[in-house]
């Protein structure tokens, strides 16, 4: 076990594209850590720098301590389970799970041993000698991760692994993925472009955008404090509420809605205030209205979305909102709702850095 | 059975005779005088004369100094089939890997390069090829017959189709299991290959096996002839010489029984 260490680690591919720009992270022994970000903002290509599939063409990457820049990816001591599995299809679950443990010349009753106990840790035992195209989507992705498990790397690194999964699926499997790397404490990077996952595993998340590290930090921390436009609009589902605004006369003024409560903000300047659909609240003494076009029934709760009236445009389009309340309220379609906040749950950001500002 | 059924299998039957009726007008010709060949041409009935064809045939010595015999012409037709069919089988597994797996610079053009030798086939390349065959030393030689036939890329070709549907990360994962690039191709791609190379071996030994015109132009010496050749030394039109044909395409017809179950899944389906 391990920890592992990044220090201006970069990638810039012999055609000039850069996709990885200057990334430093320092990971604790056991920790897990997740790269989440929209698809081509690199954080695959940072996962498999760090497994030695892809070169390191700037920086340093350290596990345990130790450079491994030129080490082969066998000698790192990472294992890594992909999205599409890469199980060898000619061979059965014992053979995928020893295969790795062969090649570093254990031998065999250890083998067998080892592949057991991971195989009752995974419950696969009754498949071992099956060959996976016999085998279910889930019971293939055991496998894939009991090839991982067996071998007993320093670091764990997963590729979007729940990706192929149906819905129920994922989420069982996620659950067991997180006891799992709980129980052996194993240091793991896990890649998903899911925030929903990013959040629930994640003892730290690495916001990555356009090949640097927006944010890093625990998922609550990073929901509840985001430094930037985009990590606020990245992590939450529903996704945050995003109003163009500008600071005039003491006021947040957007469109014909102005609000009151917000202090020191720069004048002139394009401005974005952000509000979660949960901080939002259906109230006759609003401060603002929305005209409802569809209801979410999710059960416990209900998502109501429509446009925000009055307010500036955003990108042309009428500015649209999501509010989240309680399964009782029901407003009709087309019908107007007032709505209120609490000034401390909101956000501001600066529209052209994203920078926020409150 | 609707009228349907009864069209699609009168096409089928059709198919079978047309087919079919070449081999058996081998074989029953085989059964005949060569007198009644002479002169009523090829038949399609059971001749009587089977015993002493065969016979004859079995007993049948030519060239010099009598070393061209049934014997010594399917020994030699087997060195060089076998031989064109492991030596393709292996380097076009081993160019497929290369062009497929390496990131080398050019290995597009490489590998179209190796295709434009489709364009050339043996026959059209003869003189050059003497020459460079002549020149190597490797005239009335085993070995001459067999190298020239090699240049084909449709095993590479084939082989090259299948690992691009592999995907990445086989190798991948692979090398994270400490597998390199020997025992990846020994133990990942070799074993996934098996129903291409059952295929590409087959029809390698057919192209080793056919060849009539190079080995009649690069061996002189009685000791190299193939059966092939031999069909014309005995005269077509004999009935010896009809046991000789029986005899040429037994063997490829039992390879082919063999190998028909992987010849057919990794050629006529796609696989996955």
């Amino acid at each position: 076990m391990a920890g592992v260490e990044l220090s201006g680690v970069k990638k810039v591919y012999p055609n000039g594209a850069e996709a990885v720009r200057g990334v430093d992270m320092k990971i604790d022994d056991g920790e897990f850590i997740v790269f989440v970000g929209p698809s081509g903002c690199g954080k695959s290509t940072l996962l498999r720098m760090v497994a030695g599939l892809e070169s390191i063409t700037g920086g340093d990457i350290n596990i345990d301590d130790r450079v491994i820049n030129d080490v082969s990816p066998s000698e790192r001591d990472v294992a890594m389970v992909f999205q599409n599995y890469a199980l060898y299809p000619h061979m059965t679950v014992r053979g995928n799970m020893s295969y790795g443990l062969k090649n570093r010349g254990l031998p065999k009753e250890e083998i067998n041993k080892k592949v057991t106990e991971t195989a009752t840790m995974l419950r696969i035992v009754d498949f071992l000698d099956r060959q996976p195209n016999q085998l279910s989507g889930g019971q293939r992705q055991r496998v894939a991760m009991g090839r991982a498990i067996v071998r007993e790397p320093k670091v764990f690194l997963f590729d979007e692994p729940l990706s192929n999964l149906d819905a129920k699926l994922r989420v069982q499997m996620r659950i067991e993925i997180k006891r799992l790397q709980r129980r052996m404490g194993v240091t793991s990077i896990y890649v998903t472009h899911d925030q929903t996952e990013a959040m629930t595993l994640a003892d730290r998340l690495a916001v990555i955008n356009d090949g640097r590290i927006e944010q890093m930090g625990a998922p609550i921390e990073l929901y509840n404090n985001p430094a930037t436009l985009f990590v606020a609009s990245f992590i939450g589902s529903p996704q945050i509420n995003l109003i163009p605004a500008r600071f005039e006369g003491g006021k947040l003024v957007s469109g014909s809605i102005q609000l009151d409560g917000f202090e020191n903000l720069p004048e002139n300047k394009d401005l974005v205030l952000g509000v979660r659909p949960d901080a939002l609240s259906q109230n006759s003494d609003s401060r603002f209205e929305m005209r409802v076009d569809l209801v979410e029934q999710h059960g416990a709760d209900n998502l109501i979305y429509g446009v925000l009236k009055g307010a500036a445009a955003t990108e042309g389009d009428e500015t649209e909102i999501c509010l989240k309340v309680d399964q009782q309220i029901l407003p009709d379609i087309d019908s107007n709702l007032g709505l209120s906040f609490d000034t401390s749950r909101t956000m501001v950001f600066e529209k052209d850095t994203g920078a926020r500002i409150v | 059975m609707t009228l349907r059924d009864v069209f699609n299998h009168l096409i089928l039957c059709l198919g079978v005779i047309f087919l079919v009726a070449p081999i058996a007008l081998i074989f029953f010709s085989s059964t005949h005088s060569t007198a009644t060949l002479q002169t009523d041409s090829l038949q399609l009935s059971w001749g009587g004369q089977f015993e002493r064809n065969y016979t004859s045939l079995l007993g049948f010595e030519a060239g010099f100094s009598d070393e061209v015999t049934p014997l010594a012409m399917l020994k030699n037709s087997m060195i060089v089939g076998l031989g064109v069919a492991i030596l393709t089988t292996v380097f076009s597994i081993l160019t497929a890997y290369a062009i497929v797996f390496f990131r080398f610079p050019w290995a597009g053009f490489v590998f179209w390069v190796v295709l434009t030798t489709l364009l050339f086939p043996l026959e059209a390349r003869f003189i050059n090829t003497f020459e460079v065959t002549s020149s190597l030393g490797l005239v009335n030689t085993h070995v001459g017959l067999i190298l020239p036939v090699l240049a084909a890329a449709l095993g590479t070709f084939f082989y090259r189709q299948f690992f691009l549907t592999l995907p990445e990360e086989l190798m991948e994962a692979a090398q994270l299991d400490g597998a390199g690039p020997v025992k990846f191709l020994r133990d990942i791609l070799i074993p996934l290959s098996w129903p291409r190379t059952g295929a590409i071996f087959v029809i390698a030994f057919m192209i080793g096996w056919n060849q009539f015109l190079w080995p009649l132009m690069i061996s002189t010496d009685d000791s190299l002839y193939t059966l092939v050749r031999g069909i014309r030394l005995i005269g077509q039109e004999s009935g010896p010489g009809m046991a000789l044909v029986v005899l040429t395409i037994t063997p490829p017809f039992f390879l082919l029984l063999i190998f028909q179950r992987w010849f057919f899944n990794s050629l006529a389906m796609t696989e996955k």
